[in-house]
């Protein structure tokens, strides 16, 4: 009989338990006939000791295979491994840290953009742009700065994309942006990390 | 004052010049405000009048305020010059942020991914809430 033919996608990331055991297809998509009795076979298990990021190789996941089915002929494609996050409980109170980080951004921000109009000495370009434009001297020309201070939060939320997401365009905001690339780039150094970095003993076994 | 020391004095000011304006062009350049915002307008291919819009502006600004050119308008026309000025310096305190990467690693460091938005307002609050107060009551 000609061997069959299988194909397999390593998934890119995938969450997990810690200590849980990782079968095949927690790992990867198989397309093939019969392909439950393939994803049942254990792969790997994560200990505690491991951290919150693990890889699984995409030849840990052929050998467990072709241990059970030799013939089979399978084709690969996709990423060469997958990315194992674990799932841990949250350790502090959230609403409290949350409280917490946002008074201090809060009063950061304020005292940056203080000291960023000191600075730039904002106060007397204020007050030089309202002679110029009225021709009469004001100290504190209030009619041109709390509409500039209103334009400092309307500038802010129109650069993050915030008023204009749905209506206008659905490309991401460049938050969004940032925080898949910071993401990415934490991925793949994991994934680099571990490769480069030689498996201390066996994993915890099977059972 | 002699010709040659004119000269000097010309040649001082036309290097100043350049290099202000295109340091100042680089600076916008490198925070990609004018893509922000044909993106956010959809004229992508009207960047050149933006482009035209950054350097008559720089130049107006200049000229008006070395020359003191009054334009005696009512003060309610300050208001409206200072809520441009206001959402340009938002857009450059938001350009800002996002390129040193603030908000991504402190969401993940305390793991609050799904909270960013607040962290942000918090962000934008704070701007205004710091700038009012110095105008009003510092």
């Amino acid at each position: 009989m000609a061997s069959e033919q299988a194909f397999l996608q390593m998934k890119k990331r995938v969450q997990a338990l810690p200590g849980q055991l990782l079968r095949v297809g927690d790992v990867a998509d198989i397309l093939a006939e019969g392909k439950e009795a393939f994803e049942g076979i254990p792969v790997a298990r994560f200990g505690k000791t491991e951290g919150n990021m693990a890889v699984v190789e995409l030849m840990e996941v052929l050998q467990v295979i072709r241990e059970k089915e030799p013939a089979l002929d399978i084709h690969t494609i996709g990423p060469p491994q997958t990315l194992v996050e674990f799932k841990t409980p949250e350790p502090v109170p959230r609403w409290f840290a949350l409280a917490g980080v946002w008074a201090l951004l809060f009063v950061g921000s304020g005292l940056a953009i203080m000291n960023f109009h000191t600075d730039v000495s904002m106060e007397q370009v204020h007050q030089r742009i309202y002679y110029l434009v009225t021709g009469a001297y004001n100290d504190r020309p209030l009619i041109l700065q709390i509409p500039y201070s209103l334009g400092i939060g309307l500038g802010m939320v129109l650069f993050f994309n915030h008023v204009f997401k749905r209506k206008l365009n659905d490309e991401p905001s460049p938050l969004e942006l940032e925080v898949f690339l910071y993401q990415e780039n934490i991925d793949q150094y994991v994934i680099d990390h571990e490769k480069s970095q030689k498996r201390r003993g066996p994993r915890v076994p099977f059972g | 004052m002699s010709l040659l020391d004119s000269f000097l004095l010309a040649f001082i000011g036309l290097a100043g010049g350049v290099a202000v304006g295109s340091g100042f062009v680089a600076f916008l350049t490198v925070l990609d405000i004018v893509p922000r915002l044909t993106a956010m307008t959809r004229t992508r291919k009207r960047v050149p009048w933006y482009e035209t819009a950054l350097v008559m502006g720089a130049l107006l600004f200049t000229l008006a305020d070395f020359r003191g050119w009054i334009f005696s308008l009512l003060p309610v026309a300050t208001g409206f010059i200072g809520l441009l000025c206001g959402t340009f310096v938002g857009f450059l305190t938001g350009a800002l942020t996002e390129v040193v990467n603030v908000l991504p690693i402190l969401a993940k460091r305390i793991r609050m991914e799904s909270r960013i938005f607040w962290l942000l307002m918090a962000m934008v609050l704070g701007k205004v809430a710091g700038s009012l107060f110095q105008w009003l009551i510092f």
